[in-house]
């Protein structure tokens, strides 16, 4: 009986499963087609799946536990089960190993029912409160009819009239778990997510960020060009199939977990933005339909079940219909400060802030509807190459008193000091001065540009402005090539990201670092000395642009331990610092919240118990300083390095690297 | 005249822009004129209106990055009357608006190039004869070919007028800022070139123009009787120089000097 | 105006004081006497033209400033201050320098006392034969002044189709100074008080090409005219030299005003009747707006609050009491306590104000960008070293509440004297 019926259901939901495959294949390719290597990606999915996925979804012990036990239960366990029950290859090896694997299942399954017994907020509820008890008919049944097989139950028990009602309650849950893990993966059930995240996987728009197995990778933040000689190519994304088809398959491998919320600094402040909402909505888009069944935390201040759309209508409303007729408001996406956290925890390694970019591509460029003080910053940039609307004649009025030897009269030097907009700014000259005078104690052979430099093009890029952000960047790109320079060195995260993963693209390819990275080598090589800190408590907030976006977690803190400081970390430090609000173009934008980030941030700091917190951001600095009330002091490290320099001891004049006392390199160590 | 005010209430509001290519005041560069896009944005405002954009200039790039600075709010084309440099763009004007007869002409206040006088919309008026009215901040209505309009006073004041059509009238920086030029519509957007001979403006040829020179401040002064009171007073004035400080005063001589200085600016009214 | 008739308790007593030096005048008025000038409801004199002096010897009405024609009054109510100027009486013109005032509030402008400044050098350039400055009045004025600010001849048109908005009208009445009096230049300032405005309308009326935005002229014997001028161009930002044309727009400060002389201010009337003219310009009136809520950035004085206002009421009061613009600071806005429109500084509005009164304001650097372009700074801070106090044209340290309410008794005082003056005149 049940060797008949058995093999109906799993060929029935093997088929409906590649129906659904079909549909939805479908509706990722309505996306714009994109540059992807099949193959190759499909090649390398076990390895980003066990590895880099693993690699995020590792730094929750518990859950990655689970999901071992689950999911790899789960896989075996279909993959037998079609051979035993489907195939009907009842050989005891399989049988039992089938038994093994579904057991395992089921343990993993209990863990995925005991975290949903209170699930913390960031977990969707809805359709995802019953999967465990899919995961757990799934494997219970599987187990059970499987005991047969390996002789465990006596073969009869389920024929003859008695057992009737076992059979019945039996095929019950076998087809409920094949509905929820084969039909369900494919037709929309929590387990697309399975189907979804590996070709998304595979087909990633980024590959760059997935090791290989020499090594490296890692990293790709960059945003990525918009074609703006093609006059044909929209400017950026309207509707959801204005995504490409890959963009669109990502969005599909979201697992709700929520994790991107918990990071997000918007939605923590209260502002009207929350990650998971926002990939969400791009599901729904992609499919049509109303976010009413969207079961997890809700963008502030906006109730679930009024937006909608379809693959082909405008994502955001045109300001001729009334609010909230359409997927997703503009303040949402004005919301975000491209702090990338979102993007550093999705296990499913979904880019949230690509998206994000490509829909403010076409509220800038297509309808000109940057909010607040957006239009105007574009528009300063567009007629002074800088954020303020500044003389650029004036660009380094601040250093009248400093002579600063220049590019144009020197043509080649060791190190490109780019100073960034903070050059018009009041409070990070007292930076720049400091580190101009660190690099004069150093002795570094360097220039700047002057008059000649421009915006990186950061803040227009983020904004949704490719074509200021290009015209800029070409520009400084014609100006760079004039002059030969070993490095370019900057106290400002955002030109270091965009001159050093941006301008590569438009043909711009330097050797950058952050100051403080540059710093701790001056040290290393004994170039620097620094007296003994004499001051109070120190906590360091890591700057998203040089931390997430570069990785460069160590150098700073280098510096300071050099400085003899020992830190207090916040909690939320290193690669999960949280953001100061500053980055983005958000405090250009302005979305009201319920509170300010940078004050969150000083809260961290207050409760880390420091009375200073180091920053290497003029964007941070200026943040966290226009916090009120608050006891903490802010500086920059180049202040804190030129306050404590002292003149070198004459014997120690060159050259003494501290490299061999403190930590022998590999090649020290072999040679 | 072509027009027949009794009418126009039936036909679609016909509005002309007149716009110029401004000039930003620190760089130099060539972009939408302030005022203009101002001008420009009031017309986008009245709904339904038909807006026209109108251009007399040389035609160069300048012209070019200008022009599609108002064709990035949204507008399909710009209507560019191919002029001499050293033309007066007057009479290519008049006669542009003559034959396409508009109820309304808006323009900027004056020019961010040039002269800049501010003497194109009257003199269009008077040539025309039409109404013109000057420094608009909002046109309330436009019913039966009379246009309620408010016209900017100093201090944020407005006064309330109804101007007969057709009018021409100026804006400026009290009217609603322009919307946000976008990058995607100004590529797409139309230059309609066409030609009209060009009457060069002899007299401009004689000046001598320059870069704005400060001007100098004008001293306070001080007509006393007495040589002692002069003295005081430029004394007084010397030492004031970085800002006054006062310190452990009561609030009342504090609220005096405050009240002083008030009075002395004449903001108290 | 109301036609409310109020009893006026002073009033009565001075008409029943007749030691008192306005009883003549109290009395007169209070008992509707034909009066040639009384004081208007918001102290502007108005005047009664027909009822003013004589007709001269060569046909054009003179009026006698003694005092003696105005119902017997006494010949000064105020003692004049003591006066140093002299006495400049030009009889027989060589040519006429017109000039049409603002006269906003029926007072000379600062920048209309330039404007005559400027008439003056040009009218006395050529000592042995002066020219007469003229100045075209419209509607209600203050008295005197006039001659102080060196008027020799005034066109007084004070008829009702001149009140309010009225351009065309009033270029009616220019073209017709023109036809019958042909002054060698016109002057007009530059404003947005209407000057502006009625300066280009004469000037294309009369077929004349205008210098704009002029704030220098000097002497150029090069030129037909016998000056030159500098003018900016270009919305400010280049200056064009050329030589002076017939009709100048100039700016404030153009020259210095009169200070040594004293001039007749005699008036003239016009001969010919003036047309009437078919205005297709309605004035409806001017907009009530509320001082407190004019745009920030063309407000002319804010009083703007901080972090460290405590008391909310007071300051709103203060900001009535003063006739002020409210301002905020990024806190007091994010506290709820301000609209948004209201926060001045980098992510707000910037704002050039004449006078920026910040309250319980720290000084941060984006808050300090928004008020770059404001003319005098006043802080009220407890905090000496903040930076808003650096930045302060007048810092008074001390509690804000206290400040405030100090500051609203004392303009309240003012205001009461005001008023007193008022109606004592
Ligand atoms: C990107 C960015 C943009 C910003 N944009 C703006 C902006 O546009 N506008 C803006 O204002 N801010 C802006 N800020 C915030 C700015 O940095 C400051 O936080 C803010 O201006 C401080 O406001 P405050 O002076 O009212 O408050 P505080 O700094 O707290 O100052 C309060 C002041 O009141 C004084 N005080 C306290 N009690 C009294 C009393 N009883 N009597 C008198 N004085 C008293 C104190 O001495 C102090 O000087 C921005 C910040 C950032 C990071
Ligand atoms: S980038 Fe930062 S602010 Fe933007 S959605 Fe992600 S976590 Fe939130
Ligand atoms: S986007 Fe990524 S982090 Fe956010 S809920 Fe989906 S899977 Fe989790």
């Amino acid at each position: 009986m049940l060797n008949t019926i058995l093999p109906i259901l799993i060929f029935t939901a093997l088929a409906l499963a590649v129906i659904g495959a079909l549909r939805r294949i479908r509706l990722w390719r309505q996306g714009r087609p994109a540059p992807v290597n099949l193959f190759k990606g499909l090649a390398a999915l076990p390895r980003r799946y066990l590895v880099d996925l693993h690699h995020v979804v590792a730094r929750d012990k518990m859950i990655s536990n689970t999901h071992v036990a689950t999911a790899g239960g789960f896989v075996a366990a279909a993959v037998l089960m079609i051979l035993v029950h489907g195939l009907g290859i009842a050989s005891p090896l399989l049988g039992g190993l089938l038994l093994l694997a579904s057991a395992s299942m089921f343990v993993g399954s209990l863990f995925v029912a005991r975290r949903r017994i209170n699930p913390p907020a960031r977990l969707s509820k809805g359709p995802w409160m019953r999967l465990p008890k899919s995961l757990m008919a799934f494997s219970v049944s599987v187990f059970l009819i499987t005991l047969p097989t390996v002789g465990l139950l006596p073969e009869g028990l389920l024929e003859g009239s008695t057992s009737w009602f076992l059979v019945v309650v039996l095929v019950g849950l076998v087809a409920w778990g094949l509905g929820e893990m084969f039909f369900g993966m494919t037709w929309g059930g929590p387990m697309k997510h399975a189907f979804a995240g590996a070709l998304h996987l595979a087909f990633h728009r980024r590959p760059e960020r997935f090791s290989t197995k020499k090594g490296g990778g890692g990293r790709s933040t960059g945003l990525k060009a918009l074609n703006l000689e093609d006059e044909t190519a929209p400017l950026g994304v309207e509707k959801p199939a204005d995504f490409t088809w890959n963009q669109l398959l990502g969005f599909d491998a979201c697992v709700q977990c929520g994790r991107c919320e918990a990071a997000c600094p918007a939605l923590a402040a209260g502002q009207p933005l929350n990650p998971k909402k926002l990939i969400q909505d791009m599901v729904v888009g992609m499919a049509g339909g109303s976010d009413a069944n969207y079961a997890g935390t809700p963008y502030p201040g906006k109730p679930v079940g009024e937006h909608h759309g379809t693959p082909h209508g405008p994502i955001v409303a045109p300001a001729a219909l009334p609010e909230g007729a359409s997927l997703v408001d503009a303040e949402t996406l004005w919301s975000c400060t491209t702090c990338r956290a979102c993007v550093e925890e999705c296990p499913m390694m979904i880019e949230h802030v690509d998206a994000i970019v490509d829909m403010r591509r076409h509220l800038t460029l297509e309808r000109g509807k940057t909010p607040n003080k957006g239009a105007e910053v574009l528009d300063n940039l567009i007629a002074t190459d800088n954020l303020g609307g500044f003389d650029p004649g004036s660009r380094l009025n601040w250093a009248a008193d400093l002579n600063l030897p220049r590019m144009a009269d020197l043509q080649q030097v060791d190190v490109l000091l780019w100073l960034g907009d903070g050059s018009f700014d009041m409070r990070n000259q007292r930076t720049l001065r400091a580190l101009v005078k660190v690099l004069r104690a150093a002795e570094v052979d360097f220039a700047v540009l002057g008059d000649e430099e421009r915006d990186s093009g950061d803040v227009a890029r983020r904004l949704g402005d490719e074509a200021t952000f290009q015209s800029l960047a070409k520009r400084n790109i014609a100006t760079l090539s004039k002059y030969r320079f070993q490095q370019i060195v900057t106290c400002d995260p955002h030109s270091f990201h965009v001159l050093g993963n941006e301008y590569g693209e438009l043909g711009g390819v330097y050797e950058v670092r952050h100051h403080s990275t540059f710093i701790a080598e001056l040290y290393d090589a004994g170039r620097l000395t620094f007296s003994p800190w004499k001051g109070g408590s120190v906590t360091y907030h890591d700057p998203c642009y040089l931390g997430r976006y570069n990785g460069e977690f160590e150098a700073p803190r280098n510096v300071l331990k050099a400085l003899g400081i020992e830190l207090k970390e916040m909690e939320r430090s290193g690669s999960r610092s949280r953001c100061c609000g500053g980055g983005g173009g958000a405090p250009i934008t302005d979305i009201p919240g319920k509170q300010r980030i940078p004050d969150m941030r000083m809260n961290d700091v207050k409760e880390s118990g420091a009375e200073l917190v180091a920053v290497g951001c003029p964007q941070c600095t200026a943040m966290l300083e226009g916090v009120v009330d608050t006891s903490a002091e802010v500086r920059d490290i180049a202040e804190l390095v030129a306050d404590a320099l002292v003149e070198r001891p004459a014997g120690e004049a060159s050259g003494a690297s501290r490299q061999p006392a403190a930590t022998p390199t590999a090649e020290e160590v072999i040679v | 005249m072509p027009h027949n005010v009794n009418t126009l209430n039936d036909a679609e509001l016909s509005v002309a822009v007149l716009v110029s290519v401004g000039r930003h005041p620190l760089t130099g560069r060539a972009r939408r004129a302030d005022h203009d896009a101002r001008a420009v944005e009031m017309a986008l405002s009245l709904g339904d209106a038909s807006v026209q954009l109108m251009h007399a200039g040389d035609g160069g790039e300048a012209c070019g990055d200008a022009m599609r600075g108002y064709l990035g709010m949204g507008i399909s084309r710009v209507k560019r009357i191919n002029q001499d440099p050293d033309a007066d763009v007057v009479p290519a004007l008049a006669n542009i608006l003559r034959f396409a007869a508009p109820q309304l002409v808006l323009t900027g206040t004056r020019a961010e190039t040039g002269e800049g006088s501010g003497l194109v919309p009257y003199l269009l008026a008077e040539t025309l004869g039409w109404t013109v009215v000057s420094g608009l901040a909002e046109i309330e209505s436009i019913e039966q070919g009379v246009a309620t309009v408010l016209q900017a006073l100093p201090r944020g004041k407005r006064r309330r007028l109804k101007v007969r059509l057709p009018a021409i009238a100026t804006v400026d920086s009290s009217a609603p800022a322009a919307r946000q030029s976008a990058f995607g519509p100004a590529r797409r957007g139309e230059l309609a070139d066409c030609a009209c001979a060009s009457v060069t403006d002899e007299l401009q040829t004689q000046w001598r123009v320059q870069p704005a020179r400060k001007r100098p401040k004008r001293l306070k002064i001080v007509k006393s009787a007495s040589a002692r009171d002069r003295f005081k007073a430029a004394a007084a004035k010397a030492d004031s120089g970085g800002g006054q400080l006062l310190n452990d005063v009561t609030p009342e001589q504090g609220a005096e000097a405050i009240f002083t200085l008030l009075k002395e600016e004449g903001v108290l009214r | 105006m109301s036609e409310t008739i109020r009893r006026d308790p002073r009033r009565e007593w001075i008409a029943r004081n007749r030691l008192h030096p306005e009883h003549a005048s109290v009395l007169l008025e209070m008992g509707n006497a034909a009066l040639s000038e009384w004081p208007g409801p918001n102290g502007v004199v108005r005047k009664n033209p027909r009822a003013v002096g004589f007709i001269g010897p060569n046909g054009i009405k003179r009026i006698d400033r003694s005092g003696l024609q105005q119902g017997g009054q006494a010949a000064a109510t105020t003692a004049a201050p003591q006066d140093s100027r002299r006495t400049v009486t030009i009889e027989d013109p060589a040519f006429l320098v017109a000039v049409v005032p603002d006269m906003t509030g029926g007072r000379l402008s600062g920048h209309d006392k330039d404007l005559l400044g400027l008439a003056r050098q040009m009218a006395d350039a050529d000592g042995e034969h002066p020219g007469a400055v003229v100045a075209i009045v419209f509607g209600e004025h203050k008295a005197a002044a006039l001659g102080d600010a060196g008027i020799d001849r005034v066109v007084h048109l004070d008829d009702e189709v001149y009140t309010g908005f009225a351009p065309e009208a009033r270029l009616a009445a220019l073209s017709a100074v023109e036809r019958e009096m042909a002054p060698r230049f016109w002057l007009v300032p530059d404003s947005q008080l209407g000057g502006g405005e009625q300066g280009r309308r004469l000037a294309v009326r009369l077929g004349e090409r205008p210098a704009t935005q002029v704030w220098h002229v000097e002497a150029d014997e090069h030129s037909a005219t016998g000056w030159r001028c500098t003018a900016r161009g270009a919305a400010g930002t280049s200056d064009i030299t050329r030589h002076l044309p017939r009709v100048v727009l100039a700016l404030a400060e153009c020259a210095e005003p009169v200070s040594e002389t004293r001039h007749a201010a005699q008036p003239v009337e016009l001969n010919q009747p003036l047309p009437d003219v078919l205005g297709r310009i309605e004035d409806m009136g001017e907009v009530p707006v509320d001082p407190a809520s004019v745009s920030l950035a063309e407000a002319e004085f804010i009083l703007s609050a901080g972090n460290g206002v405590k008391d909310w009421e007071g300051y709103h009061h203060a900001a009535q009491v003063l006739g002020a613009a409210k301002g905020a600071s990024r806190v007091a806005v994010d506290d709820g306590f301000m609209a948004r429109d209201r926060q001045v500084g980098a992510s707000g509005t910037w704002v050039s104000a004449r006078v920026y009164v910040a309250v319980g304001i720290s000084g941060a650097i984006q808050h300090l960008q928004g008020i770059q372009t404001c003319e005098k700074v006043v802080a009220i801070n407890l905090d000496e070293r903040c930076d808003m106090v650096k930045r302060a044209d007048l810092a008074v340290i001390g509690d804000a509440g206290d400040i405030l309410a100090a500051l609203v008794a004392r303009v309240e005082r003012y205001r009461e004297q005001q008023q007193e003056n008022r109606d004592a005149a």
